[in-house]
């Protein structure tokens, strides 16, 4: 194993872990605020294929960008009038949601499908200048990637170091007493949700316009779900998600170099790696978290008379 | 609480296993490619007869305005503008328009599963149509079962084996073009390393392996042909991923098997590697610097003559299966840094196929493990590329 696959293994982490980590603390904020979205998928195709339209319209990745924040919050909004104003059941409406999103964005892609784009331009980490242009590829990163850490950081803050965080776990844990100290639960369930749908766009912008530089039907193949694991497994802490971002795509990036090392292992079992592995951590984990959920997660607020 | 949790982890319990192992999207007739019939072609003696009624009824019955002489209807398993195969089969049947204006056209792209196929070609031939060209690989049997019912309507699908009175199959043959790429990609190569991004292990993708692998040993016996899957025909970050991974192995040329070019190629040209492209001769634009070549299907002549030979009523059933020596497939063009010696060694590998003096399957051909798969003097059949399960000597990365 050389310096290169070595490097290459954290370089994949870092680019494949990004999307998945603006979608985890996307929905961090949604479930500390008591609701479960298990429509991250849909959001992400639908913001995906929003952004990359507009990129191709436009020739401006970065009104591209723009355009797959909005979307992923105005579509998280749309769930939080099924699950907030209507009070409908938050996982069927996730799971609606999730469906809407695979076939809406098949439709709003569909003109762009094999479209060429500018994508996210790159800058090199500073001091890498004189390596060979192998390695130096590895860590040229776009903004997004540069961002991504400082806005987790940022989310934390929001969550756990303002009023309107205290306020939004407040809602989460209890909207009733909430509401008896002057919060509006609902506004607060809403704001929580356009703002985890703000951070599941740029996730879905990276995803499509840095990474994969391409429009696909179903691109995300089930990063929106392995996003909803990783919020449990982080103990819905947006610190925590980090580590389990970057333990996921570490696996999967581990798996695809044992494949190309000519490792004689079927490489139908090397690709389900990452996914035992998340599920082995789930599970241990998954009976000690009682106290880290949101009391009142998933459950619907049905007001305060 | 407590129960919603459980449902959740049940739930994504659930989701994994699924996601693990099921592909996310259909393969397409290019992805997996034909099983091949044993008792081809057919004898063309005793079908005229059969096709010559529907033909003259088909005349009289379509309800088409002065001046139509054929509708033609065309199902496509994706997107026409994906760059890939589905581009490919739209610019066959567009082709039948531009070289016999009368023909009218009725196209659906995005038809996935056999249902949908079945619905949208009756809803053509109540429309008019009197040919179907069923392009996807899902398409094969509700266009045989339609072509029961509909005997007056004839039916041609791309990429299988059925036969009838008034259905048939045709496709390209994409080996002998693999082992031409080889040829290339083996004098390009600098590290002695190539890189294969693949959706699934099956029977094709390996006979593609196999071929580029003995095309690039042909010039450079040092080559190896690292294989990495993706386990889906459109991850678009599984394959930007596996690219990256085969790269950092010093690999410094990438060609992929999976529907669209587009990430494979752009992730490669933002690394600095040479790429080879497959399905649609438009992948090039994905690399503009570092493109060596592709290539793609061009079946519009044939699907031309079959339409042709419809309108004067002597169409028959003929299992199909046609080269780039017949224009069916076609090599793309080089890219800006490839040098002239390259380009004319293609050109002859390419003289001695198409003349039969060089074979790309042509014995002795060892596997990974050493164990002779074909003799010296034999050849890998077209029957026998269907079930083949091994990959030969020099490839990394595993057959099944």
């Amino acid at each position: 194993m050389s310096l290169l696959a070595l490097l290459g293994v954290l370089s994949s982490m870092i680019y494949s872990g990004t999307s998945l980590l603006y979608a985890t603390i996307g929905e961090v904020v949604g479930q500390r605020a008591g609701i479960v979205n298990l429509g991250v998928e849909g959001v992400l195709l639908i913001s995906a294929a929003t952004g990359y339209g507009v990129t191709v319209t436009t020739g401006n990745p970065f009104i591209g960008v723009l355009a797959a924040i909005l979307a992923g919050g105005l579509i998280n909004l749309l769930f939080g009038f099924l699950v907030i104003s209507r009070k409908a059941n938050q996982l069927a409406s996730g799971l609606a949601v999730m469906f809407f999103g695979v076939g809406l964005s098949a439709l709003i892609g569909k003109p762009f499908v094999g479209q060429k784009i500018n994508s996210l331009p790159r800058y090199m980490l500073p001091g890498l200048d004189d390596l060979p242009l192998r390695i130096s590829s590895l860590f040229r990163f776009d903004l997004l990637i540069y961002l991504v850490i400082p806005i987790t950081i940022l989310v934390w803050w929001l969550l756990f170091r303002t009023k309107w965080g205290l306020g939004l776990r407040a809602v989460g844990e209890n909207a009733e007493t909430a509401f008896a100290s002057g919060r509006n639960p609902n506004l607060v369930k809403f704001q929580a949700l356009f703002v985890g749908g703000l951070l599941t766009g740029l996730g879905a912008a990276h995803l499509t316009l840095a990474f994969t530089m391409n429009w696909a039907e179903y691109m995300t193949g089930g990063r929106g779900f392995i996003a909803i694991a990783l919020v449990i497994f982080a103990k819905w802490h947006p610190i925590r998600a980090i580590v389990g971002v970057l333990l996921f795509s570490g696996a999967v990036a581990f798996q695809l170099l044992l494949q190309v090392s000519g490792v004689r292992i079927s490489p139908f079992i090397l690709d389900m790696v990452p996914f035992i592995l998340t599920l082995v951590v789930l599970v241990i984990w998954g009976g000690s978290s009682k106290h880290a959920a949101p009391a009142t997660l998933g459950r619907v607020y049905q007001g305060t008379e | 609480m407590k129960n919603i949790k459980r449902m959740l982890v049940i739930f994504l319990v659930a989701v994994f296993v699924l996601s693990a192992c099921t592909p996310t999207a259909t393969p397409t007739a290019a992805d997996v490619a034909p099983v091949q019939p044993t008792d081809v072609p057919v004898q063309p003696t005793d079908v005229p007869a059969a096709v010559e009624s529907p033909a003259t009824e088909v005349v009289e019955e379509a309800p088409e305005e002065e001046g139509t002489c054929l509708v033609v209807g065309a199902t496509y398993g994706g997107p026409i503008n994906d760059a890939g195969y589905n581009l490919s089969m739209h610019e066959a049947v567009a082709a039948i328009k531009e070289n016999i204006p009368c023909v009218e056209i009725i196209e659906a792209e995005n038809v996935y599963d056999e249902a949908g196929a079945a619905s949208t070609m009756e809803n053509m031939i109540s429309q008019g149509a009197n040919m179907i060209f069923a392009t996807a690989y899902a398409h094969q049997n509700p266009a045989f079962e339609l072509s029961k019912k509909y005997p007056d309507v004839i039916f041609e699908h791309a990429g299988g084996w059925m036969m009838s009175g008034n259905f048939a199959n045709i496709f390209g043959k994409p080996p002998d073009l693999w082992y031409m790429k080889g040829v290339a990609a083996g004098m390009m190569t600098e590290t002695n390393k190539l890189g294969f991004v693949a959706a699934f292990p099956l029977a094709w993708t390996n006979v593609f392996v196999n071929a580029y692998t003995l095309g690039a040993q042909s010039v450079n016996p040092d080559v190896e042909v690292i294989v990495a899957y993706t386990f889906g025909w459109g991850d678009s970050a599984k394959e930007a991923d596996t690219t990256n991974s085969l790269i950092n192995q010093n690999v410094d040329v990438i060609t992929m098997h999976v529907d669209s070019p587009q990430t494979v190629l752009s992730t490669a040209e933002s690394r600095g590697v040479y790429s080879i492209g497959y399905q649609n001769l438009a992948a090039q634009q994905f690399a503009p610097e570092y493109w060596i070549t592709g290539s793609g299907f061009t079946l519009g002549g044939k699907f031309t003559w079959l339409a042709s030979t419809v309108i004067d009523k002597t169409w028959t059933p003929i299992f199909l299966r046609c080269g780039f020596e017949d224009g069916c497939m076609k090599l793309a063009p080089f890219g800006p840094a490839v040098p002239q010696a390259v380009i004319d060694k293609v050109a002859e590998v390419q003289a001695g196929l198409e003349a039969g003096d060089l074979l790309a399957f042509a014995g002795p051909i060892y596997d990974q493990d050493g164990v002779l798969r074909i003799a010296e003097g034999e050849v890998l059949t077209d029957d026998a590329m269907s079930t083949v399960d091994w990959l030969v000597k020099g490839v990394i990365g595993s057959p099944k």
